[in-house]
């Protein structure tokens, strides 16, 4: 049965199209998918991200426990601040891609995508030998918000709280005498922040943040346009641009990984090879050189051959062309400005090699 | 929509223009439910179709669909504005939205699924 977040009479009752994603029935789009994306790069969104995963780890051994499990060097780690990171297996491969916080000595949070939930905590409970930690899954008591875009910030400080945690770190707060936690944090390349709150509070901080939220612009914003936001962006999708036979460096996520950590990790002897020798395939991004769109699943070819494939593809409706994320072979050859071909309708089309992201960040990231 | 519009179940309409000529487009519904449509390829003038063929592809932001010819015939017009400006789809001020006009020669065997007006409104509702 298809599960529903908390804000679902909302999103039914502001005339959102709903579609299933990952077992829940999500809103795709309120309005239009371009208006909804032009809103978020242009004021401030509202985005319903409550079908992502909570998790906590804690316990003496939380700190050894994860840093097995996650290329980042979670030691580095302060309270409060976070990283991105994935959950790899022994091969080096992307179970998950997580954002896990540091909430204080021996205790971690863990934002996960929503249809890894079950994966991540087998992996997570296969791993805990030996380890004194206890992981709770969190997912079904907390709503995740999403505010987003250039004037979020000014709509939280409007609300009382001037003191807004700095990027990639997570405090507590209190929004509307409700108790919650802002994190600076997002999906779509904008500043902007997530706020995780108790299930019981989440149409009532809905409907404020709406309501507050009129000066500036805000507008609830669905899963379509958060698709598009995120490839503009050039932040990878999971099942899309990550799977466990996809490592961070050939994702492009090499900057994730701590070189330095001299804790084993699942996946280590693979992506430190892969760092210092080099990888058979990687992740690009491409701008189509004509009208048509590439998306996933289509081929990539250069001289003929076939050499990869689009993992995420679709309009950019800030720079007005077509972009793409894929794989291909690591040829010496081709960078970016080179011209390969996407076939699309058993037809080539020429797209050329561009730097990632296709549109500049402006988050402190 | 116009009421003299024949459907199909795929949603698809064909309009008689003149005797052997109409216009072929998609309804109203189907623009719909595609949302922001961003791209839209038609055929060459002076291709032919059968029944059912595919003739035309169309995409919205999410995802990319085939359009197919309710009938046999020939291409002699195409709709070079929406391959040029396809957001013209969208916008509810905008009337010209046929894609293609065909010359067609279809005996009525073609025509029996064909939906009247008020049989498709009664599918889509």
């Amino acid at each position: 049965m298809t599960k529903q977040t908390f804000l679902h009479d909302k999103h039914i009752a502001l005339g959102a199209r709903m579609v299933d994603f990952a077992g829940w029935d999500m809103p795709v789009q309120y309005s239009s998918i371009i208006e909804e994306h032009k809103t978020v790069r242009e004021s401030v969104g509202l985005f319903d991200v409550s079908h992502m995963g909570e998790m906590i780890v804690y316990g003496e051994d939380a700190l050894p426990f994860l840093n097995k499990l996650v290329p980042q060097d979670l030691k580095k780690l302060v309270d409060l601040k976070a990283v991105y990171c994935q959950l790899t297996n022994k091969n080096g491969g992307i179970i998950d891609d997580l954002i896990i916080y540091k909430l204080e000595d021996n205790k971690y949070l863990i934002i996960a995508n929503a249809s890894r939930i079950d994966e991540d905590l087998n992996w997570m409970v296969r791993n805990k030998l030996g380890f004194n930690v206890e992981i709770v899954n969190e997912s079904h008591n907390y709503s995740l918000l999403a505010v987003q875009g250039p004037k979020a910030c000014d709509l939280i400080k409007s609300l009382g709280l001037d003191d807004l945690p700095p990027f990639f770190t997570i405090k507590r707060a209190t929004l509307f005498n409700i108790n919650l936690w802002v994190s600076r944090t997002g999906y779509t390349g904008e500043d902007g922040v997530e706020i995780l709150v108790k299930n019981e509070f989440s149409e009532y901080l809905w409907d404020k943040l709406l309501e507050t939220g009129k000066p500036f612009g805000i507008k609830p914003i669905g899963l379509g346009a958060r698709d598009t936001l995120r490839l503009e962006a050039a932040l990878h999708l999971y099942g899309n641009d990550l799977d466990e036979n996809t490592t961070p460096v050939e994702a492009g996520l090499a900057w994730s990984v701590a070189k330095d950590k001299t804790e084993d990790y699942n996946g280590k002897k693979k992506i430190m090879e892969q760092i210092n020798i080099g990888v058979e395939k990687k992740l690009i991004g491409l701008k189509m050189l004509d009208k048509n769109i590439a998306r996933h699943g289509y081929d990539v070819y250069y001289n003929g051959e076939k050499i990869g494939v689009i993992t995420s593809g679709g309009i950019s409706p800030v720079r007005g062309d077509n972009i793409a994320l894929a794989y291909i072979k690591n040829l010496d050859n081709l960078a970016v400005g080179s011209t390969i071909q996407v076939m699309i309708r058993e037809k080539l089309h020429n797209a050329e090699i561009v730097k990632r992201p296709f549109v500049k960040k402006n988050n402190k990231g | 929509m116009n009421e003299s519009m024949l459907c199909t179940k795929t949603h698809e309409y064909l309009l008689e223009q003149d005797k052997n000529k109409y216009e072929v487009g998609i309804t109203d519904y189907a623009i719909e439910q595609l949302g922001d449509i961003v791209f839209v390829e038609l055929p060459e003038v002076g291709t032919e179709f059968s029944k059912n063929e595919a003739f035309a592809t169309i995409e919205s932001v999410k995802a990319a669909s085939e359009i197919y010819m309710p009938i046999s015939g020939k291409v002699v017009e195409i709709n070079e504005q929406i391959v040029n400006s396809p957001e013209l789809l969208n916008d509810e001020n905008f009337d010209d939205k046929w894609f293609v006009k065909i010359e067609s020669s279809a005996d009525q065997v073609e025509f029996a699924d064909l939906l009247d007006y008020s049989d498709y409104k009664e599918e889509i509702e």
